[in-house]
């Protein structure tokens, strides 16, 4: 007998590179701020799987970076969404954010990264200002092709968040940056960017028409704006 | 505000008592929800109050929906609205999706793996269900494969998130469509969605079905390094390519990225790949070139009806007229053998292949469209003697029968005829014969 019913293998899919990028300073122990991050990543992961399943067209890669005194891969392997498991995160020192991005951009050059995938989504998470060179960082990811056609979200924790920092990581004024002040709006967001802007990265919904707004119906925040200019196929 | 919803209890618009019991799922739009109605599990559909502001056509044209009810029951169509006490948001009523079918993402990852019998009867049942909607003088708008689900067992469908259907050719409100999917006037923004962009949404469906592949990605994606909204809108609006196009070969499949197109294509026999090459050359550019749903349905049952089962390793394959005519062999696609042919039986136009567990309908004699639930006639195995097969009647009838020696037989219902080169059967409203 044959094994498969029928000939072939499965629809052929894109990568799509999820990677988080998580503010690991001192001031992140303060309130629990570290745990609850941890726990909304962990919480957010099945559902994760869902979307990823969902959408055969897409095969979601996640890993992370953490930044304290420096940067450094807390997940440096990308793994597929279907093993991927949340190792707890530990904060102390400083806010090394500008190095964060540099790490994750050596990983976005061309190779290692495919010449083709879907965008890569990156999520910044902080409750701080940055302390070493965040222009340096933040140049260098920019300046890369993949770097630019990321999906970029920031997730500020807390009060003391730089926004003019995080709105420049996102470098588009139709995304705002996600205000988080307690652990149900962090959880929220978390789940946001792990389901819905997963999704929208990886295959855009259906298409609502003229008349309609073109803002997401999830009741939270900004989708993240798609540009539309054809010119810009690379 | 989802999941306070649980427990509550809600009136449908004629007064009954909704409980909702648990969330099914979410989506952009709203949220699915198991409810209690008059002690009847049933689905509600509940919307989010900002996607109500959006579509200012949404309960109106639920309500339409409604009236008219369902054009068949593969549709999980609304039923009744449901009101909101605070007035918030609206949704309505439908049957809940039966656990046996199974989503078509599922198929494309081959979590799972319809027969290619199943997948024919698939194919019709789509074709045929959507030209009921069609005939209504509705159009579906978002045709895709999150919106379809079937039974692997069976190949049936059920066809969900019926609230976007509407008027053909409606524009104001509702969705576009689903990228991949969309016909290219849509994605270039110069037309509606009508039952002639339904078309081409249907002819990607199927298309991804059959060959676990879209029909137009091909060199022209592997070129595009990232694939977002403005490559999708080029790759399928702007510069649309057949990746088997006769007249254009800029865009064929590549090998290592697209080989199931490349596979299935040799595959399936040459009137399918005839019929998927109007739908994506004509059918590209001209929105009346499109492949109707009736001859989609024929195709399929076609299809089916060329099911050959492969000696050595009972791979299903599918015999091809035209490599008979042109002397070619029916080679197996899993094991590579060569396929020696069952005997077939022509009516009419229709060539039926004479498999262990075919059936002959009503339709192929000319009778009722498309009735499967009562064959005519079967193919069986001798009570006593295994080696020899016969075509039992099923059917009130009697048939006649001339055999090759001129020698004329009566098969009462009920009685089986030995299949044999040259015999004629007068099934009465048609002529068959059968062939080696």
């Amino acid at each position: 007998m044959v094994l498969n019913r029928r000939p072939g293998g499965e629809v052929s899919a894109r990568p799509l590179h999820f990677i988080w990028i998580a503010d690991c300073s001192g001031s992140m122990c303060v309130d629990g701020k570290i745990q609850a991050l941890n726990q909304a990543i962990r919480e957010a992961i099945p559902h994760m799987r869902e979307v990823a399943k969902e959408n055969p067209h897409v095969q979601v890669l996640v890993r992370a970076v953490k930044f304290s005194d420096v940067a450094s891969w807390h997940i440096p392997d990308a793994v597929p969404v279907e093993q991927f498991g949340w190792k707890d995160l530990e904060a102390s020192g400083a806010t090394a954010m500008g190095e964060a991005l540099e790490l994750v951009a050596e990983k976005l050059k061309i190779p290692p990264m495919p010449e083709r995938a879907l965008p890569p989504v990156l999520v910044l998470v902080s409750d701080g200002q940055p302390t070493d060179d965040f222009d340096g960082g933040l140049r260098t990811l920019l300046n890369l092709p993949w770097g630019k056609k990321a999906v970029r979200i920031a997730i500020a924790i807390g009060e003391d968040a730089d926004h003019e920092v995080l709105e420049r990581f996102i470098n588009n004024p139709e995304t705002p940056v996600l205000q988080a002040n307690n652990p149900e709006v962090l959880k929220k967001y978390i789940r946001w960017v792990s389901t819905t802007v997963l999704k929208t990265a990886s295959s855009p919904p259906s298409q609502v028409g003229a008349g309609a707004s073109s803002a997401a119906y999830v009741p939270i925040p900004q989708p993240v704006s798609e540009p539309e200019d054809a010119e810009d196929v690379w | 505000m989802a999941s306070r919803l649980i427990g509550k209890t809600l009136l449908t618009k004629s007064g009954q008592q909704c409980t909702v019991e648990r969330l099914l799922g979410s989506g952009g739009q709203g949220e699915v929800y198991q409810v209690r109605v008059e002690n009847q599990l049933m689905a509600l559909k509940w919307y989010f109050p900002q996607y109500i502001a959006s579509d200012s056509e949404l309960r109106k044209r639920l309500e339409d929906a409604i009236r008219k009810g369902a054009p068949t029951d593969r549709f999980l169509w609304p039923l009744e609205l449901v009101e909101d006490p605070e007035k918030r948001s609206f949704g309505y009523l439908m049957p809940l999706r039966d656990p046996r079918f199974k989503s078509i993402a599922g198929m494309m990852r081959r979590y799972i793996e319809p027969s290619f019998r199943a997948l024919c009867t698939a194919g019709f049942e789509l074709a045929h269900n959507f030209l009921e909607l069609h005939s209504k003088g509705l159009c579906y708008r978002d045709i895709s494969h999150g919106n379809v689900f079937l039974d692997p067992d069976t190949g049936e469908i059920c066809i969900c998130d019926n609230d976007n259907v509407d008027v053909t050719g409606k524009s104001d409100g509702g969705v576009f469509g689903t990228p991949r999917f969309m016909a290219p006037e849509i994605v270039r923004g110069e037309a509606y969605p009508s039952t002639e962009t339904d078309l081409f949404s249907l002819a990607v469906l199927l298309f991804y079905m059959f060959f676990l592949h879209h029909p137009l990605e091909g060199r022209k994606e592997a070129e595009i390094h990232c694939f977002d909204l403005p490559a999708m809108k080029k790759l399928y609006g702007l510069e649309p390519v057949f990746i088997f196009d006769p007249q254009d070969n800029s865009n064929r499949p590549v090998p290592g990225l697209h080989d199931n197109a490349i596979i299935y294509w040799e595959i399936y026999p040459e009137f399918l790949r005839e019929l998927f090459t109007r739908a994506f050359t004509n059918g590209l550019r001209d929105p009346e070139g499109r492949v109707r749903e009736s001859e989609w349905r024929k195709a399929f049952v076609k299809l089916r009806d060329s099911i050959i089962y492969c000696s050595k390793c009972g791979a299903e394959n599918f015999y091809d007229a035209e490599k008979l005519r042109e002397g070619c062999s029916h080679i197996c696609w899993a094991c590579n053998s060569e396929i020696p042919l069952p005997p077939r039986i022509r009516i009419g136009e229709a060539v039926v292949m004479l498999n262990h567990n075919t059936k002959l309908f009503p339709h192929h004699l000319g009778g009722e469209l498309y009735n499967f639930d009562t064959p005519i006639a079967e193919v069986a195995q001798h009570p006593k003697k295994p080696d020899v097969w016969g075509l039992r009647n099923l059917s009130q009838d009697t048939w006649t029968v001339t055999r090759r020696d001129g020698t004329v037989l009566q098969v009462c219902p009920g009685k089986s005829l030995t299949i044999a080169l040259g015999v004629e059967i007068n099934f009465g409203r048609a002529k068959g014969e059968i062939r080696l």
